[in-house]
């Protein structure tokens, strides 16, 4: 009855021209992007974030939600297509989607994908109305203390669980808190690391932070290093598309498995969608009657990552929005979206502006079932699009990324601010350090503080009171024990494999 | 591949350096407090030494095992970020196009090859896409031509 009444407030926020207008465009693009390697979904976001501040906090919300999930739609037609992933997430669909295109069974393998991504996401989507206000009433309660143990539990399972080393998605989730601390304290009003720039004084911008650290860096990385897809488009038919009832037969079992580990993964911090979709796909080769058969264009192996892959998308709305605590560094992009628009992230979200809550979830399906219209047809521009060369691509990202930063507050400064930390992302590439947890801790840092200030004054400068509260005490073990389990397994793996090499997404 | 794995070595000696530095910084200049009551400089002295150790455990398991080598570009970010800050340095004075122009020409020196009529090209194009979109399209307050003497 209630979710009810919810859900028709959320279709008539979703469904008003300029928020379809929105969330069209935040799809699309995202789709585009995920098809073109080189350019990140945060890039992306971060690009588009100065738009949203002509907007009002739900569009934007819409629009930047619509990107995260059409790049998962975009990513993998490159992965079937050009056995290229799109993103990191699509990485998996390679193994058995390019072989399927090699047989001539792409179009296959690209209208299925788009039943999986659109079922996963449907069950995601699903566990977010149901759960994100279960959760957000129960942590109505929650105190400082529980609040810091929460966000430390983000930071340490988000550094230490996707990435390779332990040890540098730790020092990268500091480095960003330091980064956060460039400001004036909330509680004495002392202006701490602004070396007396009058820019800093408010704090450094988070849209600077994230164009210079992503955008930059992901430009310097890929000249001269990402080629123009080798293409022919004879190589999916359209016609072709129809899948046989074998295809369907074999496909229910996988993308509901797929569907429920995205699930699950998706809500937990650090994990996500890259993590989701590599599980679902070994889980799926362990439990098929013949496992030789992956790796050669088995169906299985396309539908479990892809569903896994949408359901985790939006999954990962759950903590972010019941909570306010979010487990990846896009989710920390859209918490940043409605503070700067005055939004108090939180459990009371959900009371305070149910339009925004459940206009956005809303919006969810209206995307889903937009990018499955626009997917299939336009199959044909997204290979052409694969067919830009970069070296015309990558002077209009930076103009991009110039012109939406200066946008902000007309200040030539904050587009220095993008060129210290374009170089501090090349140096961090070059040393291997991750960056989504650099932007995680910026923006989780300044929060983390002043729970913490705020426990310890009330407890009187008692360490204790984050072990004697049941809750925070629980989520402090978790955070020991993901610790702990982060930092051995980092140590196992150099030991066999030597080498870890992964690149931060 | 280096016998050693200088790549963490150097990574976790300036994580260290910088975390010491930070941590002193914030220790000689605001307040620490109490633990009851903190000032405005415990949180970043706890951070800064954080940093540090976790600079030095990646540069103590870094010394016993061999490491990649890893790849540095210098004139491919130098020309990225000069375009960068070329806008930066154009856009007060001269307005929004000229700061285009030099972004675009300086960055695509970054390719290491100059193809002057694809850049011309790619100029104009740019300069009509950011006015259509910025100026035309969603009418951001940004003056396109100025001449500041």
């Amino acid at each position: 009855m209630d979710i009810l009444s919810n859900v028709a407030l959320g279709f008539a926020t979703a469904l008003t021209a300029t928020n379809l207008f929105y969330c069209f465009i935040g799809v699309s693009l995202g789709m585009v992007v995920g098809v073109i390697p080189g350019i990140g979904t945060l890039a992306t976001m971060s690009m588009l974030f100065p738009l949203t501040f002509i907007l009002d906090p739900t569009t934007a919300l819409i629009m930047l939600a619509g990107i995260w999930y059409g790049t998962g739609y975009g990513g993998r037609t490159a992965s079937i297509l050009l056995n290229i992933p799109g993103t990191v997430a699509n990485a998996v669909t390679c193994l058995d989607g390019y072989p399927m295109t090699k047989q001539g069974r792409g179009g296959v393998a690209l209208f299925m994908t788009t039943v999986a991504s659109f079922v996963g996401g449907s069950i995601g989507i699903v566990l977010l109305m149901l759960f994100a206000p279960v959760i957000a009433s129960y942590a109505l309660n929650f105190s400082s203390a529980e609040y810091f143990s929460l966000m430390a539990l983000g930071l340490v399972a988000a550094s230490t669980i996707s990435e390779g080393s332990a040890v540098k998605g730790l020092a990268m989730v500091v480095l960003g808190i330091m980064f956060g601390m460039v400001g004036t304290d909330v509680y004495t009003g002392t202006t701490r690391f602004s070396f007396g720039r009058l820019e800093l004084y408010d704090s450094i911008s988070l849209v600077a932070l994230a164009m210079g650290i992503f955008g930059v860096s992901e430009v310097i990385a890929s000249v001269r290093k990402v080629d123009v897809g080798d293409i022919r488009a004879t190589s999916v038919k359209l016609s072709a598309m129809k899948p046989t009832r074998d295809d369907v037969r074999r496909s229910w079992m996988p993308m509901l498995r797929g569907s429920s580990i995205g699930a699950f993964f998706g809500t937990l911090p650090g994990t996500g969608p890259s993590v989701a979709s590599f599980l679902s796909y070994a889980m799926e080769k362990r439990v098929a009657r013949e496992p030789q058969r992956f790796g050669k264009g088995a169906i299985e192996g396309i539908m479990a990552p892809e569903s896994a892959d949408n359901s985790a998308e939006m999954t990962s709305f759950i903590p972010t929005l019941s909570l306010g605590i979010p487990g990846s560094a896009t989710m920390a992009l859209m918490l940043g979206v409605l503070m700067i628009h005055g939004v108090a992230p939180g459990p009371s979200l959900m009371t305070d502006q149910p339009e925004l809550f459940w206009g956005l979830i809303m919006s969810f399906w209206i995307g889903n079932v937009i990018l499955v219209i626009l997917n299939v047809p336009l199959i044909g521009v997204w290979i052409r699009l694969l067919t830009i060369p970069y070296h015309l691509l990558y002077p209009a990202v930076l103009m991009f990324i110039c012109i939406g930063t200066y946008s902000i507050s007309s200040s030539p400064f904050d587009i220095w601010i993008v060129v210290f930390f374009g170089f501090l992302g090349y140096l961090m590439r070059i040393f291997d350090w991750p960056a989504a947890p650099v932007l995680l801790g910026f923006v989780l840092g300044p929060m983390m503080e002043e729970h913490f200030r705020r426990a310890m004054l009330l407890s009187r400068g008692d360490f204790a009171t984050f072990v004697n509260r049941p809750i925070s005490a629980t989520v402090i073990a978790i955070t020991v024990a993901v610790l702990a389990w982060g930092i051995y397994s980092s140590m196992k793996e150099r030991r066999t494999a030597g080498l870890d090499a992964t690149d931060g997404e | 591949m280096y016998s050693r794995d200088y790549r963490d070595i150097v990574g976790g000696a300036l994580l260290t350096l910088s975390g010491l530095a930070f941590a002193f910084y914030a220790i000689a200049r605001y307040d620490l407090g109490a633990l009851r009551r903190m000032g405005p400089g415990m949180f970043p002295v706890g951070l800064g030494f954080v940093l540090a150790l976790l600079g030095a455990l990646l540069l103590i398991g870094a010394l016993r095992r061999r490491g990649p080598r890893s790849e540095i570009r210098i004139w491919t970010p130098f020309f990225v970020l000069a375009g960068v800050a070329g806008f930066a340095l154009m856009i007060r004075p001269f307005g929004l196009i000229p700061a285009i122009v030099v972004l675009t020409i300086v960055s695509s020196l970054a390719e290491l090859k100059f193809r002057p009529a694809s850049t011309l090209i790619l100029t104009v194009a740019l300069c009509l896409v950011a006015w259509l979109t910025f100026k035309v399209g969603l009418g951001l307050p940004m003056q396109m031509f100025r001449w500041p003497f």
